[in-house]
């Protein structure tokens, strides 16, 4: 038994030196595989993909005015960035992405590595989910996955993000207010 | 003294001016045949250079003008390019992929983009110009943030203010 565990213990330190190291990188490594969604873009009347790596957002810093207060401050919340990487499908009919597809991006949102931090269910508005990544106890990434009757959305953002200053984003600088007013409820709702 | 050989040669010559002759007879003229195709090569050649002036100066003023022409037109597109990013940066999705496109009201390219920016030349040169990958991935920067931005405020509102139905759900599970 003792020849048996001198045989295989040194090959075993060896795998796990080689292992830990891959292990740790992909566990700190907030990017999400997207690429299983595209198959939705068939049946989508409407598909967004955006795929920004960290050369293109440093790119994209270089095109914004310092001197405007809006843009300065976009500036400032993506220059920490590596990548932000987006899939949004809208359909004509409810039911066009199934609980399978859902599976292939929260099989990936698993802890120690990601954590949830809200998730709201709703049978007729869908569900919302958001996950941070943490290190060292800051974000290092965030990925909102939205499945809505006739929409499925997911964001995933790579990096270091104020969540705060993201969601005041909206409404500023040509990203629209949606307008969508918490106290105003759905007929059928009331 | 007999001057008629002075007028016309018939009298009695005087040795002086015959000596006079002499010395003056080789500068006298002398009918050879008029080389008229010499004269007009040598004519030819010299009306070429001015031609050739004129044409070289036209070449020259022709191509400045197409170069003028080509870098003022690439100014003018990345400035106007510019100025929609910079007037109302449109949440738009144009660059990204859409299959059987759905274009909604706010997703389309407001029309006041266009050219009058070409006028303000001084602004044109000064103004730095970003390279067309640069706009591009702005606008791509752009989309994601207000998608992101958008669902986050989603879910911020749902939790703040949950639905009847989850209420009663909460409720029956409860």
């Amino acid at each position: 038994m003792r020849s048996l565990f001198r045989t295989f213990s040194t090959p075993a330190l060896v795998a796990l030196f080689l292992i830990a190291p891959a292990v740790t990188v992909s566990a700190q490594d907030p990017r999400i595989q997207l690429s299983h969604l595209d198959h939705l873009a068939t049946r989508a009347s409407q598909t967004v993909d955006v795929s920004v790596d960290e050369r293109l957002i440093q790119l994209a810093a270089k095109v914004f005015n310092d001197k405007d207060e809006d843009e300065a401050q976009i500036k400032k919340l993506v220059s920490g960035l590596k990548g932000i990487y987006v899939k949004s499908f809208e359909f004509d009919n409810e039911n066009e992405y199934s609980a399978a597809d859902l599976d292939t991006i929260k099989s990936q949102l698993r802890e120690p590595a990601w954590n949830r931090l809200v998730n709201v269910t709703s049978k007729r508005e869908g569900n919302v989910e958001v996950y941070v990544s943490l290190v060292g106890g800051t974000v290092n990434g965030l990925t909102v996955l939205s499945a809505e009757p006739k929409e499925l959305t997911v964001v995933n953002i790579v990096g270091p993000v104020d969540l705060e200053k993201l969601a005041k984003l909206e409404g500023s600088l040509g990203i629209p207010d949606l307008g969508i007013k918490s106290s105003k409820k759905p007929k059928d709702e009331q | 003294m007999n001057e008629d050989y002075l007028w016309d040669k018939s009298g009695e010559p005087d040795p002086e001016i015959q000596e006079l002759e002499e010395i003056l007879g080789s500068l006298r003229y002398q009918p050879k045949r008029l080389d008229l195709l010499d004269n007009s090569q040598q004519t030819q050649r010299r009306s070429y250079v001015p031609l050739l002036a004129i044409a070289a100066t036209l070449v020259i003023a022709a191509l400045a003008g197409f170069f003028w022409l080509s870098y003022s037109h690439n100014q003018r597109q990345i400035l106007t390019t510019t100025t929609t990013v910079a007037v109302a940066p449109t949440p738009a999705i144009p660059e990204v992929k859409k299959t059987n496109e759905v274009v909604k009201s706010t997703d389309t390219t407001p029309p006041q983009v266009t050219v009058a920016v070409n006028r303000h030349r001084r602004t044109l040169t000064k103004a730095a110009a970003p390279s067309k990958e640069a706009v591009l991935a702005k606008e791509q920067l752009m989309t994601a943030l207000r998608l992101a931005s958008e669902k986050l405020n989603l879910a911020q509102r749902k939790t703040q203010n949950p639905s009847v139905n989850q209420i009663r759900n909460q409720h029956k599970l409860g």
